[in-house]
Parts: C-alpha cells; sequence; structure tokens
C-alpha cells in the first residue's frame, strides 16, 4: 500500500521480471482493487546490444545475429536485413531466389503466428491451445529444416539470393502440410477462438480504436486488428509479394480477439500464398550473377547438381561503397520491421538500425490496460504478441 | 471517489449459445481424445532421421585442407579458430625456429558454434562438411573444444543404452507428421 496514510488508495503491483509470459520484462502495474488505473511496462530485461555487435561483424556475419532477437519470426528479419545490404552494394536477387525468399517469409509467418496464439492460450489458461499451436508450428519447422538445414535459425537468405534450392518432393510434402492445418483450423475454432471462455476473456477487451492505433504508430497485426489495412507486402511489395495475390486482413472491433482472429487469418492468407509461389515460382538461378561467376569453378557441378550455394570467398568480407545508406521495410509476423545501414567503406556496417514491430507495440501495454481488470492483464498482453527479446534487440 | 473506471465490455450473454460453445468444445476435445494425433517421438527409444543438408556437427577432413583460413574468418560466432599444430611451433618459450613456419588448421568450439553452415559453404576445398549429428552431450565445457586433431576425428559419436527407433518424418494430411521406420 503506498502512502495509505496520505489517502491514497492504490497498490502497486509487479509481474516479473521472472519471464510473466513470452520473455523476460516487468510489468509495474498500480491497481485500485481489481482495477488497474496505471500500468508501465519496464522493458530492457534482454537488451543484447544487437546494434552495436553488428558494428564488430561483417554484413554476412550480422545474419545469423539479426535473427536472434525475433527468435520465431527469423526469416522475415533475415529478409528485411538482407534487403538492406542489397542496396548498399547495388546487387538484386535473381526472380527464383525471391520466391524461395517470399516462401520462407510466409512459412514462418505461420511459424511465428502459432507460436503467439499459443502463448496467448497458455495466458488464458488453455494448456490445449498452447500445446496445439506449438505441435503444429512443428510441421513449418520440419518443412524449413527440409529447405534450409535448420529448425528455426536458418540464415537462409544472403546478399544476392538465397544458399538453397527446393529439395526434391518438397512441394507434394508441403501441400499435405497445408491441408493438415486447413483440416486443423476449425478444431482450433471450436476448441478454443470460439470458445465461450475465450469470448468471454477476450471479446470487449483492451480495445485499440483505429484513431489510437495510428497515432501511437502500432503496426502489423494489432494495426489491422483495429481496421487500417495498412500491410508493408501491399503498401511497397518486395521480394515476390507483386505476383502473389493475397489479402490484408483487417477486423474493426480493435479488442483482443480481433487481434488473435487477424493473425489466423493471415495463416489462412499465408497457406494460399505458398500454394500460390510453389505452383508459379520461375526457373533460373538462385545467386545474383555477380557473386555466381566467383563460385570456384570445380563447385559449378556440385551447385548445379544439389542446388546449394557454395559461397565465393568475397562473401567474407563484402564492402558497400563508403558512405552509401540504405533502409529497408518488411511486414515481419509481428508487424513492420525496419533496418537502416550506413557503410563507411570496409567490411563492417559502419552502423546498423533494427527498428522490430515489438519495439513499436509495447506502448500499447499502457494504453490498453488503463481501467482493466488485472485479470485482463494477460488477455490483453497475449493478443498483442509482444516478444520482449524482439522489442529489446 | 477518484479511481479510474472499469472498461470493457464483459456484458450479459446469451447462455444458449454459451452452452453450446461448450458443447462444441468439449466434443472437439472428445474427438481428439479417441483418435490422438501424436507429434512427439520418444526420444531416445526413438529417434528422428534428420534430412540430406541437415546443419549438424562438422566434419573436417584435414587432407583436403588448404589452410587457408576462410571458415575462421567468416565463423559469426567465432567458434572456429586456425590452431597451430601442437607439440611444436606454436607453444611458449620457443624452441628452434622451423624453416617454413607450421600450417594452422581450424579447431572448433561447439560451446561457440550456432550451426550456421558459412564456413561449410565458403570452404573452398569441401574439407568441412555437416554430419546429421546433433545431440551429443558434453560432461564439461572445455570438452566443447576441439583443436584441429581432434577436429579431424570426426564428430562425436552419439550412444544409446539400446538400439534406437530410427523414424522419417513425412507430412500427413491427417495427422501433421507421421514416422516411418528407416532402415
Amino acid at each position: 500500500m503506498s502512502g495509505a496514510g496520505s489517502g491514497e488508495r492504490t497498490l502497486e503491483l509487479l509481474i516479473g521480471p521472472q519471464h510473466p509470459a513470452s520473455g523476460h520484462m516487468r510489468l509495474v502495474a498500480e491497481v485500485d482493487g481489481d482495477v488497474v488505473v496505471r500500468l508501465r511496462p519496464d522493458i530492457g530485461y534482454v537488451h543484447r546490444t544487437v546494434e552495436k555487435i553488428a558494428e564488430t561483424k561483417t554484413y554476412l556475419q550480422t545474419i545469423p545475429l539479426i535473427e536472434r532477437p525475433p527468435l520465431a519470426d527469423t526469416a522475415n528479419h533475415n529478409l528485411g536485413y538482407v534487403m538492406a545490404v542489397e542496396r548498399l552494394l547495388g546487387v538484386e536477387a535473381p526472380p527464383r531466389a525471391q520466391w524461395l525468399r517470399t516462401l520462407l517469409a510466409e512459412m514462418n509467418r505461420i511459424h511465428s503466428h502459432l507460436y503467439g496464439l499459443g502463448i496467448h492460450g497458455i495466458m488464458l489458461g488453455s494448456s490445449t491451445a498452447f500445446m496445439w499451436a506449438f505441435g503444429d508450428r512443428e510441421i513449418m519447422i520440419e518443412m524449413a529444416k527440409r529447405l534450409t538445414g535448420a529448425r528455426i535459425t536458418y540464415s537462409y537468405m544472403i546478399p544476392g539470393g538465397v544458399r538453397r534450392d527446393l529439395p526434391p518432393g518438397f512441394a507434394e510434402e508441403m501441400e499435405k502440410a497445408l491441408r493438415y492445418l486447413e483440416r486443423r483450423l476449425p478444431d482450433y475454432d471450436r476448441i478454443f477462438f470460439s470458445n465461450p471462455v475465450t469470448r468471454a476473456r477476450l471479446e470487449g477487451v483492451g480495445v485499440l480504436t483505429r484513431e489510437d492505433a495510428i497515432r501511437l504508430g502500432v503496426v502489423g497485426p494489432n494495426l489491422r486488428a483495429s481496421g487500417v489495412a495498412y500491410d508493408v507486402r501491399r503498401a511497397r511489395p518486395y521480394a515476390a509479394y507483386p505476383e502473389l495475390d493475397f489479402q490484408v486482413v483487417t477486423r474493426s472491433e480493435g479488442d483482443s480477439m480481433a487481434r488473435m482472429l487477424v493473425r489466423v487469418g493471415e495463416i489462412r492468407e499465408s497457406i494460399r500464398m505458398i500454394r500460390q509461389i510453389l505452383a508459379r515460382m520461375p526457373d533460373g538461378p538462385i545467386l545474383a550473377e555477380r557473386y555466381a561467376k566467383m563460385i570456384p569453378p570445380k563447385w559449378r557441378d556440385y551447385v548445379r547438381e544439389t542446388g546449394r550455394i557454395k559461397f565465393p570467398a568475397i562473401l567474407a568480407s563484402l564492402r558497400p561503397p563508403k558512405g552509401a545508406e540504405a533502409v529497408s521495410r518488411v511486414e515481419a509476423a509481428r508487424g513492420e520491421a525496419v533496418f537502416y545501414l550506413v557503410s563507411d567503406g570496409g567490411p563492417r556496417p559502419y552502423r546498423m538500425r533494427m527498428v522490430t514491430p515489438s519495439l513499436r507495440n509495447v506502448v500499447l501495454f499502457s494504453h490498453l490496460t488503463r481501467g482493466c481488470r488485472v485479470a485482463d492483464i494477460p488477455a490483453i498482453y497475449g493478443s498483442l504478441d509482444y516478444f520482449p527479446p524482439e522489442a529489446d534487440r | 471517489m477518484g479511481g479510474v473506471e472499469e472498461v470493457g465490455g464483459r456484458g450479459g450473454r446469451n447462455p444458449v449459445v454459451s452452452l453450446w460453445g461448450h458443447l462444441k468444445a468439449v466434443g472437439t476435445g472428445l474427438k481428439y481424445l479417441i483418435a490422438v494425433p501424436r507429434m512427439t517421438v520418444k526420444y531416445p527409444d526413438e529417434v528422428i532421421e534428420l534430412p540430406d543438408g541437415y546443419r549438424g556437427m562438422l566434419i573436417y577432413h584435414q587432407d583436403l585442407c588448404i589452410s587457408c583460413g576462410l571458415c575462421a574468418t567468416i565463423c559469426p560466432a567465432n567458434a572456429i579458430k586456425m590452431y597451430l599444430p601442437s607439440g611444436g611451433g606454436g607453444g611458449e618459450g620457443g624452441g628452434e625456429k622451423p624453416e617454413t613456419p607450421p600450417k594452422r588448421h581450424p579447431g572448433i568450439d561447439y560451446a561457440r558454434c550456432i550451426f550456421c553452415g558459412f564456413c561449410v559453404d565458403i570452404c573452398p576445398t569441401g574439407a568441412l562438411e555437416h554430419s546429421k549429428v546433433h545431440d551429443a552431450a558434453y560432461e564439461r565445457v572445455e570438452d566443447m573444444l576441439y583443436r584441429p586433431e581432434e577436429f579431424a576425428a570426426g564428430p562425436p559419436t552419439v550412444e544409446f543404452e539400446r538400439p534406437p527407433k530410427r523414424l522419417r518424418p513425412v507430412m500427413d494430411e491427417r495427422r501433421g507428421i507421421s514416422y516411418e521406420p528407416v532402415g
């Protein structure tokens, strides 16, 4: 009880920093009985100086670094960073590489959304939703493992292209995987999304109006759930998105339920996009000619037969022109991710700025929780798909 | 006085609609109780077969190595470093200097390795490749450092008390992932 003698009636409630949900952070809630008067997110517990470390790594070495903070959503951040490096270098990935990048980005979006939905589920006390989502995320992990050789941190996209072509039989296996997910979604709906308990916990809770969403600079599904049809894939199309048919999923309610359902809608859209990608992917090289011609001749047959790139030595020390600057934007699973790079002509970035969607969305903790019940805090938190390591970087 | 008004609409709900929702949820649960789609395998009695191209622990062919050091240069985690041959040349206190300095060879610290595979992809002679070993366990952190001679001896073999059943995951429309026994 803070200052009970002076007539104050609120209590300060500390939630965390021992991993309250999706990572280490602390919520400092001032409560009046069961009603939250004010809530302040105390972030930075998992800050790991990614931007500074990038200044000590070469451009290629920074790729695995970029993938660490967003965890589930590695490919989309990999793509954003590599697009910025390519702009610095003035190199462009060939069409097939662009389609392969888009394929992995959309697989990763499904994976990341399932991850977020699962965590939201467990925050509401639904172990079933958690177990289901984390189990089904394995589908996309398994397919990504076949494509890239790794489960989560793929480091698949490199300046000039991608590291591997599709393995044999990938499209057929993926079709089965997508059909499975499509069969599962109605069951998710019955057991979790439309479950009366879930509805009671989420409908009308943490309402973000369209005006506030725009004013606060919210991004991603959280923005689209408030009726703003902004999606970088549509606003500034990149990779293979200009050629894909997809909808920007929006809802008008702006509550926690709407945010969850936008993600479910996006899983459906990603399934559609993956089908289009695998049906229409152009043939051709997967690495830009500028680097492909530097692959040692003895490896040319190997690259052609296995579809796996051998790096030319130059990738170890890429040097963009002095003074070059580049910005890139991608629609990562949790929202818009922005990368800014400055080159001083050396092999390492002079400056790397990484603005992640979670960083943009953290403002919602204070905004949406004012006046809610203490039990609504996890319901709102989970609906934001906020990921502390991604925000702290 | 004071205080913040409670917001949020947990308004009256239609109990009939609600009951129907509960019944559907429980019914779905029952369906899965009968037909259990289990993706988990019982490791270590069952082991998932890894696909070709999996980025596991490294195999180092010292006979192919030309000591170019690209693997150490590109390693983002500083896991690979170049070492002088042990027992001569590199140690403190010197000894006689050979006419040509001894060649350095890569060693790897698996406590640092992030399995990005950049070293394998940049190796110009194919001296480095991935194995499918990824489940080695160590008792001491020092044991995770492999100097060139140990590195060349190959990745650790994982020993099982009982020979495990090897399973290959295949996508399944109904179950998500099902497993086929291998060999």
